[in-house]
């Protein structure tokens, strides 16, 4: 049950709004976890009893960590000598704990997701048929590994109860694609039954309506041009394939931050505040700053759980003394940051899928950022001294043009079949350029001049509502401010124009949810 | 005080960073300078940052800043 | 309560437009004469009247499995399929009169898969699909936006305003039938339910009253067909005097299995199709009732309906 069915958006979400309206406040969350569970066993059948198992573990040892938690400080408060000691002692066996319990979930993951890769890179011949992982199992272990870590450093206590812990984890907005959440950030909401107003359930609707706006107008329509071209590269020209590349960005962007639109839309008819995903990702000047805008939640996970720890950690800072001492400052704080970010995105390529292609789209990014940071104080030196200022907004917008470049190029190996046809794609756009038949696969490709002209309107109005949001105009306060004539024109259009506009039907072939299966 | 804006005026931020309220959320201090930051505030301190402590709300201003610093100190 | 009162408004001012859109969407040929709701769930109802040399009338076999545009383009016959998924008799004989009141077809075919399956059996999902049909025209034909907006750029009017399937859909999946003796012999008769063989006089009765020749066909499929059924079928056709042509025994379309399957027997797939529907074209010639009207000006839209039929398949 994809978040853009009909079952879902017709039957599943009005179903629950409505059980959930009519039960006093103390059921209003379990019906919530209920439907979590249902809408899990939907996609994914019996896997269910994964799920289970692995809120278990997370469950017990959030409880267990914090029961040595209480020990320690009671045994703080007996003994007066040597704090340092006991503290060390009790921190070890939460450590066993965490260790014990990260391995046990990632151990699922591997064996769902990465087992056949590992088999072909090291050729074992018995390989074994490729099994069904569990919907969203990789969304859902980074946020389980969130909690345990909070745990584990006490920025908040163990949860007691355990439905509240099993519906963190499976509420069914967010496990299929994110966002990841992390438990003090929603348990304020989640678990609160507030009832459903009649704000919360419009700017709800509004939000969902303008997800499947950006789904089912931009990327639906997209989607056959993007796979014939991806399929077939080696029949079209270079500017072929780097417009296939483009749309293929203008796809993935408009179906995943659809999602999220659907996925944010769905809590907040429950009243329930989940963070967003998306921040005018295509604002960016740099790569480091895309990615602050682009897929955050994964982004500030991967900051806080990986990059500080392994920049800060004993290993690394024995490294960077020493060569602090010889270099700089400057040049410690570059190396120190280097080796976290290479950790973060060899596993944030492997996070993305098990094959080359994900690899080298990490360390794509990690070079383009990298480089950023080594020649950035260069750069602004540079500007300084020919007196260009940055901020002019001539100069802003090149910097952004040229951060698309190396987006679409990322994009390209990213949904490539494999490595090797991402090469010689990239290849093929340089060796055979030209615009000979160009004209003509534009618009044979799945898309005609109509399909042109009701992308480029689409795309203007998202862009205009981007732009708002980058000035922190809420699009939806200032829409309900306006009289309720124009405030219905509004919503008719929006409605109408993804009835009539949508690309569903003879002839269109709709994207299939691309971040599930991550 | 007067050494933590020595550490910041060598940080050379795009901001005046005495009165900016948002020195994170505003990207004005990206991942790389927090840690050359960090660096320098515990050899500077002689004290030792953990993990934890790096969110935005202990380094959004400079005031905050100082602020974990004499948390960590005492 | 106020919002309540908004609500309702909302709602009702919502089905105000989709009714006016529907309407504005559905091909207007013959809207006039058989409104919009009539026309969404008989999409024959979208041809000019009296054009068409030959129906088929049937359940899923006939749209998985006769391509109208075919034969168009290697006869130049006009034929049409007239067929949704488990189709019940009582609903065939519905499409009869649908179909005898706004065409003149010398032939119709009638699936005889369809003689046997009863209406206190209806699958869950056939009230739903007719009332989606019916009442969803938008959905069926939201493309037409085509057709009205910026009308000067022509280039794909006739996309949305021409049924380039007509009644045909295009499946290019393959999934390998294996039970190739499935019309073994037995002299066990299957005889077609009571019921339906009232209703199948009344459909013959309907035939002769407009003068239209009705031919029974039972076309390939391995899933649901045997010898039981050919028996009782062609006992049936006997009993009204109607042709019987039977598909199954002896493979006489060479069909294989194998690779021109899209659900392991159930349903011929694209490749199949090409068998049956020139098999269809090559029976229609030998009657000798039809001419060929590639080059006839009044049917130039099935020309350009192919093409745009060839393409929408390459892009699938």
């Amino acid at each position: 049950m994809s978040y853009f069915s009909i079952l879902y958006l017709l039957a599943f979400l009005p179903l629950v709004i409505i059980i959930y309206n009519i039960l006093p406040r103390k059921i209003r969350p379990i019906i919530l976890l209920i439907a979590s569970f249902i809408f899990y066993f939907i996609y994914s059948k019996w896997l269910v009893i994964y799920l289970l198992l692995s809120i278990l573990s997370i469950y017990l040892a959030g409880l267990l960590m914090k029961h040595v938690n209480d020990r320690r400080d009671k045994a703080l408060n007996e003994e007066i000598e040597d704090k340092k000691k006991i503290k060390t002692k009790y921190k070890n066996i939460n450590k066993l704990i965490l260790l014990v319990t990260i391995i046990f979930n990632v151990a699922f993951l591997f064996y769902f997701k990465y087992l056949n890769f590992f088999q072909s890179i090291f050729h074992l011949k018995n390989k074994i048929i490729k099994h069904l992982a569990p919907i969203g199992i990789s969304f859902y272990t980074l946020e389980a590994l969130s909690y345990l870590f909070d745990i584990y450093h006490e920025k908040y206590k163990a949860e007691k109860n355990l439905l509240k812990i099993m519906l963190y984890l499976s509420f069914f907005p967010t496990i299929v694609e994110g966002p990841i959440t992390r438990y003090n950030e929603v348990s304020d909401t989640i678990y609160a039954g507030d009832k459903i107003t009649y704000q919360g359930f419009c700017y709800g609707a509004q939000r969902i309506l303008y997800g499947l706006f950006k789904k089912m107008i931009i990327a639906d329509r997209l989607n056959i041009f993007v796979k014939i071209v991806f399929q077939d590269y080696v029949r079209f020209s270079g500017p072929i394939v780097f417009l296939g590349a483009i749309f293929y960005t203008i796809l993935l962007y408009m179906e995943f931050s659809g999602t999220m639109d659907i996925v944010i839309g769905s809590a907040e008819i429950f009243n329930i505040k989940i963070p967003e995903n998306f921040r005018q990702p295509f604002f960016s000047k740099n790569i480091a700053e895309f990615w602050s805008r682009w897929h955050i939640t994964l982004g500030l996970w991967f900051k806080e759980y990986i990059f500080y720890p392994v920049s800060l950690s004993r290993v690394v800072r024995k490294i960077t003394t020493f060569v602090k001492k010889v270099f700089n400052n400057r040049v410690s704080s570059l190396l120190m940051g280097a080796i976290a970010l290479f950790v973060v995105w060899s596993l944030n390529g492997l996070w993305h899928g098990a094959g080359y292609q994900f690899i080298f789209y990490g360390y794509y990014h990690f070079t383009l950022i990298l480089l950023g940071n080594i020649f950035e104080p260069t750069i602004i030196n540079f500007c300084h001294k020919l007196k260009i200022n940055r901020e002019n907004i001539f100069i802003k917008i090149i910097r952004i043009v040229k951060t698309w470049f190396f987006i679409f190029i990322g994009e390209l190996f990213f949904n490539a079949s494999s490595l090797k046809a991402g090469m010689q794609m990239l290849k093929r756009i340089f060796t055979h350029f030209t615009f000979h038949s160009f004209n003509k696969y534009v618009l044979t490709l799945g898309l005609d001049i109509k399909d042109y002209i009701i992308m480029a309107i689409a795309l203007i109005v998202i862009f205009i509502i981007s732009i708002l949001k980058e000035k922190n105009v809420e699009v939806r306060d200032s829409l309900s401010k306006k009289n309720i004539v124009l405030r219905w024109a509004c919503f008719y259009l929006l409605i109408f124009s993804i009835i009539i506009f949508g690309a569903y039907g003879d002839g269109y072939a709709p994207v299939e949810p691309i971040y599930a299966d991550f | 005080m007067e050494k933590l804006i020595d550490i910041f005026n060598e940080l050379n931020l795009d901001v005046d960073f005495m009165t900016c309220e948002n020195l994170v959320d505003g990207r004005y201090l990206d991942s790389l300078t927090i840690l050359s930051l960090i660096t320098e505030l515990e050899d500077t301190f002689d004290i030792e940052i953990p993990t934890v402590e790096i969110i935005p709300a202990n380094f959004n201003s400079i005031k905050n800043i100082w602020a974990l610093i004499t948390r960590l100190k005492g | 309560m106020k919002n309540f009162g908004k609500s309702i408004l909302f709602v009702i001012i919502f089905f105000v437009l989709f009714v006016a859109f529907s309407f504005l969407l559905t091909p207007q040929e013959n809207i006039k004469k058989y409104g919009m709701f009539k026309i969404s769930s008989y999409e024959i109802l979208e041809e000019k009247e009296n054009t068409l040399d030959a129906i088929v009338i049937g359940d899923s076999l006939i749209y998985s499995g006769i391509s109208p545009m075919e034969i168009w383009h290697n006869y130049g016959y006009t034929v049409f399929d007239v067929a949704k998924s488990a189709e019940l008799i009582d609903d065939a004989y519905k499409s009869f009169e649908v179909v005898i009141a706004s065409q003149h077809p010398k032939i119709i075919f009638f699936e005889g898969n369809v003689l046997y399956r009863e209406s206190k059996n209806k699958p869950w999902f056939y009230v739903y699909q007719e009332l989606y049909k019916t009442y969803f025209p938008i959905i069926k034909y939201h493309n037409n936006w085509k057709k009205y907006l910026f009308s000067s750029l022509n280039d794909s009017l006739e996309y949305s305003r021409l049924n380039f399937y007509k009644g045909f859909k295009y499946i290019n999946k393959t999934a390998p039938g294996k039970k190739l003796n499935y019309m073994e012999y037995t002299d066990k008769i299957k005889k077609v339910p009571r019921e339906n063989q009232e209703t199948f006089a009344k459909i013959v009765d309907l035939c002769q009253k407009n003068d239209v020749e009705l031919i029974l066909i039972s076309t390939p499929n391995m899933k649901s067909w045997n010898y039981s059924k050919y028996l009782g079928t062609k006992e049936l056709a006997e009993q009204n005097n109607v042709i019987y042509i039977d598909l199954n025994i002896g493979n006489p379309l060479k069909i294989d299995w194998k690779t021109e399957s899209r659900d392991g027997g159930n349903h011929l797939n694209y490749k199949g199709a090409l068998k049956l529907s020139n098999y269809i074209g090559e029976y229609l010639k030998d009657t000798n009732l039809f001419k060929d009207k590639r080059n006839d000006k009044a049917y130039a839209s099935w020309n350009e309906a192919y093409a745009i039929y060839k393409d929408m398949n390459n892009k699938q």
